[in-house]
């Protein structure tokens, strides 16, 4: 796994409907639990949509759906 | 594995699996009505375990653990899996186990398996969803999958119950073999400091394998079975050789899904079309920004009307059953204080809890085939900006509406919130929601504040509202007050949408309600007999001398014989053990408006408040000898009973009054078992004390204000 620069790609910041590929996470802590739920560098990822008042990530990743928190979503590294 | 010589062997079995991985589906399916739930040592979080009938001369007990995604676990009810399935001498460590993985997600489903494969446990993967594999057209190598993976492999639908047979035989072959771990390459092998580290935890402790040495070097700080000793000596090898566990963690969990992705892959072909179409669109609806949360609002609100409007009818026949048993058992059984103890004390205590099974059976009912189908997860999506606002977690959600039945089960539900501020805030907060024992409180006393019927469906409204914004106060207060470095996070899986499975609802629904027939029961059954007897005895000669001055009093009066008895048993209840203890405590109460019956009465509610109508019924009903047709437990009698209360004149239950009683139901915390859940949740009686401290406080000073504004 790569380090994650500031200058990289997030997810927090696609438009609803953009799809990417995982390159990192931003630290050990939030990439410890991504991975155990199967959010693995390597892995197809798409904003599907946005929870009301700014908060909830509805994502999918490799054909599986997630709500994340805008943190979890700041700390994947896309390409 | 147990073994004597008199008995047959018998196994522990392991259900393990995922979250969502239809583990609960399959423990129904194997396990039918003979399962029980337990806890595990130490914590709340429940333990359901059933026989499970394999070949003959085995028996076996099968344990549902929670679902869990990793043996690194990011909430409490993971951890019960790591700590349970380390220690090697707990009662629950098992001889084998059964994975449960999804097979349209095997790719992501096998990671927990890798690690249990790695702790040494004999396995046997199941592979759900047999209905939906074939349905996809997906192909399964389920031999070459056997071999690789070095366990059995049965596929099996929770659904419709396919594969269990084929199940039962390999479990019981598994158990028969004298080496059940085939000797296969472990899917992590120690590297550099993770060896030596578990080097020195096999140092400390006796018996286990390098995977399981690593693990507990993992979390060394939190293993509940490790010695002070232990703890010190493998602590401090952790920080002196530069072991980086989250860096670790990661590293391992990657090699791991590059070690099983290859097998799967290679083994399972399934087809492109994904049918995932349907969830994709309602949540296109269901979860959207602006029409999501006007769905949620409008569901709950049917859930909330569908208690009202389908508990009536079956209600009605609970109570008028119970008053006909307690007439045909006045009738049937010689007057004394025997038969006066079974029917106004027993029957009248336990009539108040039983009217409320139709409810609660109903509220879990809607809330299970909810959580089946998939809709909670999204709630908790929906409303996770709002709730960090009040300091909780989406997942509070579920438990906030949970404890509209009753705040035990919704408080056990928090333990899938992983962090600690959230999830303690949620437990907090919990039992400030209208859950269904105060529902008969406010039906008996509605009525006094507010006449027609429109009018009373509001103040219903109102009330359930008041102590949903009670608890999103409160949980501000505490967000503001606690702190915490611990970093919160969501990452809550979205289930596809699913029909729910009905056996699964039904048996949900029959474990809350006998939970709350039996836990209620007890607690009310013992304060009923002890109320009666506080209210029907006194100190030597007091009951005669009452007697007494009410008969001069009814002379004096020039009082009819009925009058005469009333003012007896009146006069006789106040000189009772309880009246005594009632009118000690009124002055405390006065204030809020309430006279020492009403104190009695919500005395006697600190221990449940489905006691309050049970204690009004008792005290009001031992009123009066003469009314041998009215039925002590219904509750427009006891209405009646209470309207026709007057001193000097006026209406003991007036407006001011009720709505102050009313007031101190929704904010106050009465209920021993929430307290007792509280302390085993929060492990420390400070939590309970402050809650208790907090709620009642708010009751007091709510009941007040609201007394000596109406007053």
């Amino acid at each position: 796994m790569t380090a994650a620069l500031l200058s990289d790609k997030r997810l927090a910041s696609l438009p609803e409907g953009e799809k990417g590929i995982i390159k990192a996470f931003c630290d050990d802590s939030a990439g410890s639990k991504l991975v155990s739920v199967g959010i693995l560098p390597g892995s197809f990822v798409e904003l599907v949509r946005k929870a009301p008042l700014g908060g909830g990530w509805y994502v999918k990743v490799d054909g599986q759906t997630f709500a994340l928190r805008q943190e979890e979503a700041t700390c994947i590294v896309i390409e | 594995m147990k073994e004597s010589p008199e008995k047959p062997v018998s196994y522990t079995i392991a259900l393990l699996g995922n979250p969502n991985s239809g583990k609960s589906s399959l423990f129904n399916l194997l396990t039918g009505l003979r399962q029980k739930t337990g806890n595990f040592p130490g914590v709340t979080v429940d333990k359901k375990i059933g026989a499970l009938p394999l070949d003959a001369g085995q028996q076996a007990v099968l344990i549902d653990f929670p679902g869990a995604y990793s043996l690194y676990p990011n909430a409490q009810d993971e951890r019960i899996v790591v700590q349970t399935l380390l220690d090697v001498n707990s009662p629950n460590y098992p001889d084998a186990a059964i994975y449960v993985a999804d097979t349209t997600k095997l790719e992501k489903h096998l990671l927990l398996f890798s690690q249990l494969k790695d702790l040494g446990i004999p396995l046997l993967l199941a592979l759900n969803m047999a209905d939906v594999v074939e349905e996809e057209g997906i192909e399964i190598n389920t031999a070459q999958l056997e071999r690789q993976l070095g366990a059995p492999v049965v596929l099996i639908s929770g659904r419709s119950g396919a594969g269990l047979e084929t199940l039962r035989t390999k479990l019981s072959e598994l158990l028969a073999q004298p080496n059940p771990v085939p000797e296969t390459k472990p899917f992590h092998t120690l590297q550099g400091v993770e060896l030596k580290v578990a080097g020195v935890v096999k140092s400390v402790l006796a018996g286990v394998n390098d995977y399981q040495a690593l693990l507990v070097a993992h979390h060394c700080q939190w293993l509940p079975f490790l010695s002070d000793h232990q703890r010190f000596v493998i602590g401090n090898a952790v920080a002196e050789s530069g072991f980086q566990s989250l860096h670790l963690q990661v590293n391992e969990t990657m090699r791991r899904y590059d070690r099983f992705t290859p097998i799967v892959r290679n083994n399972l072909r399934a087809p492109d079309t994904k049918t995932d179409g349907l969830t994709a669109n309602l949540d296109r609806v269901l979860t959207n920004r602006f029409v999501g949360p006007i769905i949620f609002l409008s569901v709950m609100l049917l859930v909330f009307w569908s208690i009202f409007k389908w508990a009536e009818t079956p209600m009605g026949w609970i109570e008028s059953g119970i008053g006909a048993l307690s007439e045909t058992l006045k009738t049937a059984l010689p007057a004394g204080w025997l038969t006066d103890l079974l029917t106004d004390g027993i029957l009248a205590g336990l009539a108040g809890i039983i009217v409320f099974v139709p409810q609660i059976a109903i509220l879990f009912l809607l809330i299970s085939i909810l959580e089946e189908v998939g809709y909670m997860a999204r709630a908790a999506f929906l409303f996770d900006r709002l709730m960090q606002f009040f300091g909780l977690n989406g997942r509070s959600v579920v438990a906030l509406i949970s404890s509209g039945a009753c705040a035990i089960p919704a408080i056990m539900s928090t333990r899938t919130i992983g962090n600690w501020k959230e999830r303690l805030i949620t437990i907090m907060v919990t039992p400030f929601i209208s859950c269904s024992a105060r529902l008969p409180v406010y039906i008996v006393l509605v009525g006094f504040v507010v006449a027609d019927p429109e009018s009373q469906a509001l103040a219903f409204m109102g009330l359930y509202l008041l102590g949903i914004v009670g608890a999103l106060v409160a949980a501000l207060v505490f967000k503001l007050v606690l702190k915490t470095g611990e970093s919160s996070f969501l990452l809550l899986e979205l289930p596809p949408y699913r029909l729910p499975v009905l056996r699964n609802v039904g048996f949900t629904v029959w474990e809350k309600v006998k939970t709350f027939l039996l836990e209620a029961g007890k607690v009310i059954l013992l304060l009923s007999i002890i109320l009666w007897a506080l209210a029907s005895y006194s100190f030597p000669g007091k009951m005669g001398a009452a007697e007494a001055q009410a008969r001069t009093e009814a002379i004096s009066i020039a009082a009819d014989s009925l009058t005469t008895e009333d003012l007896i048993a009146e006069r006789q209840l106040e000189a009772s053990f309880a009246g005594q203890l009632g009118k000690a405590i009124e002055p405390a109460f006065r204030p809020l408006g309430f006279d020492w019956k009403m104190s009695l009465g919500i005395l006697s509610s600190f221990a449940a408040r489905e006691v309050f109508v049970g204690t009004m019924s008792i005290i009001y009903g031992l009123k009066s000898k003469s009314d041998a047709d009215a039925e002590a437990e219904d509750y427009p009698y006891l209405r009646e009973r209470l309207q026709a209360e007057t001193r000097n004149g006026e209406m003991v239950y007036n407006r001011a009054t009720a709505a102050s009683l009313l007031i101190f139901y929704v904010f106050a915390m009465m209920c021993m078992s929430t307290l007792a859940v509280v302390k085993r949740e929060t492990k420390s009686w400070k939590w309970p004390i402050i809650q208790f401290v907090f709620m009642t406080g708010t009751a007091y000073v709510a009941s007040l204000v609201v007394y000596q504004l109406l007053n």
